[in-house]
């Protein structure tokens, strides 16, 4: 055993240690935090001219398809000039880590923006891109861009200065297998919510898993989020899930939805002990021919088609009455400039390149929509009944945001907890929602 | 049976006994002390120097970011914009939170899981394994029992999700023994998840803890063994009266590393459930990484974590002096 350090050392020890916290503290000025944020965060008058010297863009990404390495490298090909890195991060560990990212001297030139990224926004880390989206033509060419366009704080989604646009857009409706869908007596999509939960209760008669889903970390938000986009209004929708004072969430139409996904569960028509199932497996069960119906988004078809191939189907959510819109839910991948970058112009050229009709051609090729949707080369199977449902919702105009992503940057960890009280029986319907709201209110004091 | 009951005990005391003397120097004579002091205070310096190499990274990225952390919990930052002063609001916060008490009681529960089970079964693995040594197989028991600490913690995750799953082994072991009616999915059920989390972390320290014994066993004398077997011990009396005891620096130390396990636990938890299903599994490290990477609290995040190593400190300190006290 070695002896006990004696009372000399020890003091010697503790004062050292004292000073040199007190010198580091005293240092502290210049680790203020924020202290780096640019105040470049606007531009002069810009212009459309492409530079011409050899430029570098460095974009950093979460998209886990072959769309932005593809749009890249497409937009390469026409400006040999500019050389471009990318720096991939997977989802969740690219939400954690971009606000340090983003405030670091060697922040990207481009970011994929996404929800929880809002507070880049008065840390002045966001560049605004209004003057090149007006001498791009931006507005005509982008659907959406009010998903990127915020307030001088962060905190309300709709108004105030542009900061990116909206490349490959993706939506969620209902996936399903054709051959056990056939023994349903299913023909064609259903024409009502009313319908849609008759064929799960036929399903449950068969002995089948009706709807295939995973709550580990919250995948039920996906049917959650569509059925909030049948019941709610419009209006209601985007107030909550853009930040707008004192909207709400405690809504009798919020209640219904909440009390459908609820039933679902109640009556066994979704996958059993769903909150110990992760959203990525019950994608590759559903994949492997698990269950009939699965709500999740055209990301997933890829996957679903690889696995269920001729059985594959798709048809978009269902409204609540017979003949009304179809509405679902839905978010682009964004791309936004960094107030550091010192290649504004060529990355402005970047997200203009991603409106032409040579970039809808990787887009859809990826599983996404293009901007320029007429310019998507028509797929078959089920990418291709994907492209139909998502025509169906732009005549209907009935793409709205998802309730996690602009409302609070905490809403996706809350979401997830709330929805897992809901279905595990430890909260009601009115309970969850509240529970939402006190989360909604805490960031919009 | 009472002397075989007393005389194991003896050693024990006799080995405790050389402590005082260990600070001999302390007792030097007062005429010699000034030298013996000075040229004490040398070699000391002497030492400090080479100490240097290994300080000097541990200060920069251990050190100073722990002060920066400390620093940070004083102010309310979201992690970009501009912090705004609020002194101790952070640590208030913090004492009002029922998520952040409801943490505190799981991070406890674990310490059943990560420090007393895996030091029970640590404990008899190693008497087990320390009398066969040599025999056959023993080396083949030892390195599966300490495998899992070879492994990444985020692969022993994914790994026991799979374990526990719906059609997961656990259960597919349970219906096979006709017990299906206990299957469960266990990360999704508000009464298993931290148990389950819990028996991971168990399974992952107990094999550490069994080799901490067995270089302990190793170091005990035989002689005090063959005493005890002259007296008429069996296996079970030789663990009790003189394994156990003289394993006492062992126990210090196995119950430090699993107690700050426990306590700091977040890698485990964050891969099979994420703190759910609620807030069933939530526990103070996962509480820090959603505040300050998600949430945009870093000021909250940051007085939490300065909660959390001031705790385990504290622990610490506690298990390392009951450990030197005389038995």
């Amino acid at each position: 055993m070695s002896p006990s350090p004696s009372s000399l050392s020890r003091r010697t020890f503790l004062a050292a240690t004292g000073a040199f916290g007190a010198a580091a503290l005293t240092a502290c000025s210049d680790l203020t935090p924020g202290a780096s944020s640019s105040d470049k965060s606007s531009t002069g008058p810009v212009s459309t001219a492409v530079p011409a010297d050899k430029i570098t863009l460095v974009v950093a990404d979460a998209d886990d398809t072959t769309m932005t390495p593809g749009l890249l490298a497409a937009f390469r090909e026409q400006h040999p000039n500019i050389s471009v890195k990318r720096q991939y991060t997977g989802w969740d560990d690219y939400l954690k880590s971009i606000n340090t990212t983003m405030s670091a001297d060697s922040a990207p030139d481009i970011a994929q923006f996404t929800s929880g990224m809002q507070n880049l926004v008065p840390g002045r880390l966001l560049l605004k891109v209004g003057e090149y989206g007006k001498a791009y033509g931006w507005a005509g060419k982008f659907p959406g861009l009010d998903q990127i366009t915020l307030t001088p704080d962060g905190k309300t989604v709709g108004t105030g200065d542009l900061y990116g646009v909206g490349a490959g857009l993706s939506f969620e409706g209902v996936y399903y297998n054709k051959a056990k869908a056939k023994k349903l007596g299913l023909t064609g999509p259903p024409a009502t919510l009313e319908e849609l939960e008759a064929l799960f209760a036929k399903a449950k008669n068969a002995g089948e898993t009706a709807l295939v889903a995973g709550n580990l970390d919250g995948g039920l938000n996906h049917p959650f989020n569509v059925l909030l986009s049948a019941y709610l209004t419009p209006k209601d929708r985007e107030a909550w899930a853009y930040g707008h004072k004192g909207a709400t969430i405690v809504l009798p139409e919020a209640k219904t939805a909440a009390e459908t996904l609820l039933r679902w569960v109640d009556k066994g028509y979704v996958t059993p002990k769903v909150n110990g199932v992760s959203d990525n497996d019950a994608t590759a069960a559903f994949a492997k021919g698990e269950g009939v119906f699965r709500i999740s988004g055209n990301w997933a078809a890829a996957a679903v088609s690889k696995g269920l191939g001729e059985q594959a189907g798709y048809f978009n959510m269902p409204p609540v009455t017979a003949g009304g819109k179809v509405r679902t839910t839905g978010a682009g991948v964004y791309y936004c400039v960094s107030s550091k970058s010192r290649n504004a112009a060529a990355a402005a050229a970047f997200l203009d390149f991603a409106a032409g009709a040579q970039a809808a051609a990787v887009t859809a090729k990826a599983g996404f929509m293009a901007p320029d949707a007429g310019a998507m080369p028509s797929q078959s199977g089920l990418i291709g009944d994907v492209q139909q449902g998502w025509q169906t919702v732009v005549t209907d105009a009935g793409l709205q945001p998802f309730i996690q992503n602009s409302s609070t940057p905490t809403m996706g960890d809350t979401l997830t907890t709330q929805l897992q009280l809901l279905v595990g029986g430890k909260a009601t319907p009115e309970k969850f929602l509240a529970g939402l709201q006190t989360d909604y209110e805490n960031y919009h004091k | 049976m009472t002397t075989a009951h007393r005389r194991p005990a003896d050693p024990a005391r006799a080995s405790a006994a050389p402590g005082p003397t260990k600070r001999g120097p302390d007792r030097a004579p007062s005429d010699g002390r000034r030298t013996a002091r000075s040229g004490h205070r040398r070699r000391r310096a002497v030492a400090s120097l080479y100490l240097l190499p290994a300080l000097l990274p541990y200060t920069l990225f251990a050190v100073l970011p722990a002060l920066h952390t400390a620093y940070l919990s004083l102010f309310d930052w979201d992690g970009v914009t501009l912090p705004s002063f609020v002194g101790l609001d952070n640590y208030r916060r913090i004492a009002d939170d029922p998520q952040l008490r409801a943490a505190a009681w799981h991070a406890g529960a674990l310490i059943l899981f990560f420090s007393v089970l895996p030091i029970c079964v640590g404990l008899v693995a190693a008497a087990i394994v320390s009398r066969r040594a040599g025999r056959r197989g023993t080396g083949l028991v030892r390195t599966v029992l300490f495998l899992p600490q070879v492994v990444p913690l985020v692969a022993v995750g994914i790994l026991w999700r799979w374990v526990y799953a719906e059609d997961g082994i656990l259960n597919q072991a349970l219906r096979a023994v006709g017990l299906g009616g206990l299957a469960d999915a266990w990360l999704g059920s508000f009464t298993w998840a931290l148990p389950a989390v819990g028996l991971i972390g168990t399974w992952v320290v107990s094999g550490l803890c069994m080799v901490l014994f067995l270089s302990g066993t190793q170091r005990i004398d035989q002689e005090i063994y063959e005493a005890a077997r002259m007296d008429g011990a069996g296996p079970v009396r030789e663990f009790v009266s003189i394994t156990v005891p003289l394993l006492r620096p062992e126990f210090a130390v196995a119950l430090s590393i699993t107690v700050i396990a426990a306590l700091s636990s977040f890698d485990l938890i964050y891969i099979t459930t994420g703190g759910g299903p609620g807030n069933s599994t939530v526990v103070p490290g996962i509480l820090i990484y959603r505040l300050a990477f998600g949430g945009g609290g870093v000021g909250v995040a940051s007085a939490l974590a300065v909660v959390l190593t001031a705790v385990i400190s504290v622990a610490v300190l506690v298990i390392n002096r009951l450990s030197r006290e005389a038995p």
